[in-house]
């Protein structure tokens, strides 16, 4: 299929990688010259680790090469049968990029969002043929994450939301349905996850080491509250229980905690910024 | 596999009386009910009473402990599991409010690695040792937290399911594509939901209660569906329906 993907961050690049892998034509778009260099020499690189593990042969691994073309202007999405946006999580822009692929793709191409807390109905909302607008929510790493969300927005049909489930199954991905609401599953659910080991901090009812302790021997989870926002990002983590929060108007459930705000205040965003809960200079 | 002649008094309802009678036992323990204390009159060097849900109830049972143990006339360490209320308030049902230690775990118990141990305030240093001492002889760790109501995972996981609940609730996705996003997009042992009907409805409720009446928040507002299922006697695997149905 003739897959276009739009913004090649690492989203982007590792959507990117997910559909050219499963055989798709790609045309990986971004305005920046040098975000769409550097997403061709990390493409490339995740190609070539491919091949050394012997996942793909090296005829494979160049013809995947070949099947990513790299462009700077939405314009040529006009020939695509499936687009999937990437760019950052700013509703404006995105509402401009749906108005204008809307507008020059065929009513038949499925045009996805990857957006992780932005309503698609507000991204569709006067587009040409809103029914074929829907999300579709990639998880971080894409490559490696085995889920993808597909969104349901208010005036998305049934028979795009079975093409996107459809195209999800080829991508070898697991889809799940759902309607258009904060969050989604994955954020909102996993949301006291996060907010209910900082109240309980918050408490004092034991530290954060002993919470992440606790929490993976007595629970079994893989990593614990904390060692997780550290690992996502700090600022990431309180962005999106922001919007949660907001998107639910203040209910009281998704309240963002105090201590992540000073955090953040600090500079103490997790492993990117060598100091979160830990202390990763060691 | 330890031999003591350590007796330990097991009292109250909650999926854990039947998975620590075997996990007692296992261990060389001899485990006795709370009729058996009653008519034997023997001393007994633990208590451990596991009541949630039905709080009247557990009220009850601790002061019958608490009378048979008077003629004791020596200090047993009363672990009482603390999910939902507080060990504090527990100890305050009691003659002996500072033998009294809160403890917290949900069943599976072969899952947790760690159980949690709560001191109410007035807990004693020695019977908090003891307390340690009890659980590291089941091969399992310990961690002490301060006293409140659901300690640290059993409130945390009480809380994603509520979580989980509400969504079911407003149908936002199917059951089984919430449990299928929480394991693929983010990890999870487990889907809430099945989780959730492993552990017992009723306990997850209790937690989530309790939390509710002691902290008096908003935020641990129990989910309607989720309290109806446990009135209905749908409290997962155990009773054989919960989210999912489960055959004999």
């Amino acid at each position: 299929m003739r897959v276009g993907v739009v913004g090649a961050g690492t989203m982007g690049t590792g959507i990117a990688f997910v559909c050219a892998r499963r055989g798709h034509h790609v045309l990986l778009m971004d305005q920046n010259e040098g975000i769409l260099e550097r997403a061709k020499s990390d493409l490339q690189e995740m190609l070539e680790r491919e091949r050394q593990k012997d996942r793909i042969t090296p005829q494979e691994q160049e013809q995947i090469e070949q099947s990513i073309e790299y462009v700077q202007e939405l314009d040529v999405m006009a020939g695509q049968e499936i687009v999937i946006e990437a760019v950052s999580e700013e509703i404006d822009l995105k509402k401009r990029i749906f108005q204008q692929l809307a507008a020059i793709c065929s009513e038949s191409t499925l045009l996805l969002t990857n957006t992780s807390s932005l309503s698609i109905t507000e991204i569709a909302a006067g587009c040409l043929h809103e029914e074929r607008i829907l999300g579709f929510h990639f998880f971080n790493p894409a490559p490696v994450m085995p889920l993808v969300e597909v969104v349901r927005g208010m005036k998305s049909s049934g028979t795009n939301i079975q093409r996107a489930v459809q195209f999800a199954k080829d991508l070898g991905k697991i889809p799940v349905v759902v309607e258009n609401t904060p969050g989604f599953i994955v954020n909102r659910i996993a949301r006291p996850y996060y907010n209910e080991a900082l109240k309980i901090l918050e408490e004092r009812v034991t530290t954060f080491d002993q919470i992440d302790q606790i929490m993976t021997k007595a629970g079994g989870f893989k990593m614990g509250p904390f060692a997780l926002q550290d690992l996502i990002g700090i600022d990431i983590n309180l962005a999106t229980t922001q919007t949660v929060y907001t998107n639910f108007f203040q209910e009281d459930r998704f309240r963002p905690s105090r201590i992540q705000q000073q955090m953040v205040e600090a500079g103490r965003l997790g492993r990117k910024s060598g100091e979160g809960f830990y202390d990763y200079h060691k | 596999m330890t031999i003591t002649n350590k007796r330990v008094l097991l009292a109250g309802i909650s999926p854990l009386y039947q998975e620590l009678q075997v996990l007692f036992g296992q261990h060389g323990y001899h485990v006795l009910s709370l009729e058996q204390l009653t008519q034997e009159n023997d001393p007994v060097d633990y208590v451990v009473e596991v009541t949630n849900y039905d709080l009247a109830e557990k009220k009850r049972i601790i002061q019958q402990i608490d009378q048979s143990l008077r003629k004791q006339q020596r200090s047993v360490p009363i672990l009482t599991t603390s999910l939902a209320i507080t060990a504090t308030e527990v100890a305050s049902w009691t003659s002996m409010p500072q033998c009294v230690c809160g403890f917290g775990t949900l069943v599976p118990l072969s899952e947790r690695q760690l159980i949690e141990l709560a001191p109410a305030l007035q807990t004693d240093e020695a019977i908090i040792e003891q307390a340690r001492v009890l659980i590291h002889s089941l091969s399992k760790e310990t961690t002490v937290v301060d006293d409140e109501v659901g300690l640290v995972f059993p409130r945390v996981l009480a809380l994603i399911v509520n979580e989980a609940v509400f969504a079911l609730m407003e149908g936002i996705a199917t059951k089984e594509d919430i449990d299928v996003a929480m394991k693929k997009g983010t990890n999870y042992p487990y889907g809430p939901l099945e989780w959730a009907d492993l552990v017992g409805l009723d306990e997850i409720y209790a937690i989530i209660r309790g939390l509710h009446q002691n902290l008096g928040e908003d935020r641990y507002r129990p989910a309607p569906l989720l309290r109806k299922m446990v009135l209905a006697g749908r409290l997962g695997k155990r009773s054989k329906h919960g989210f999912y149905p489960y055959s004999e």
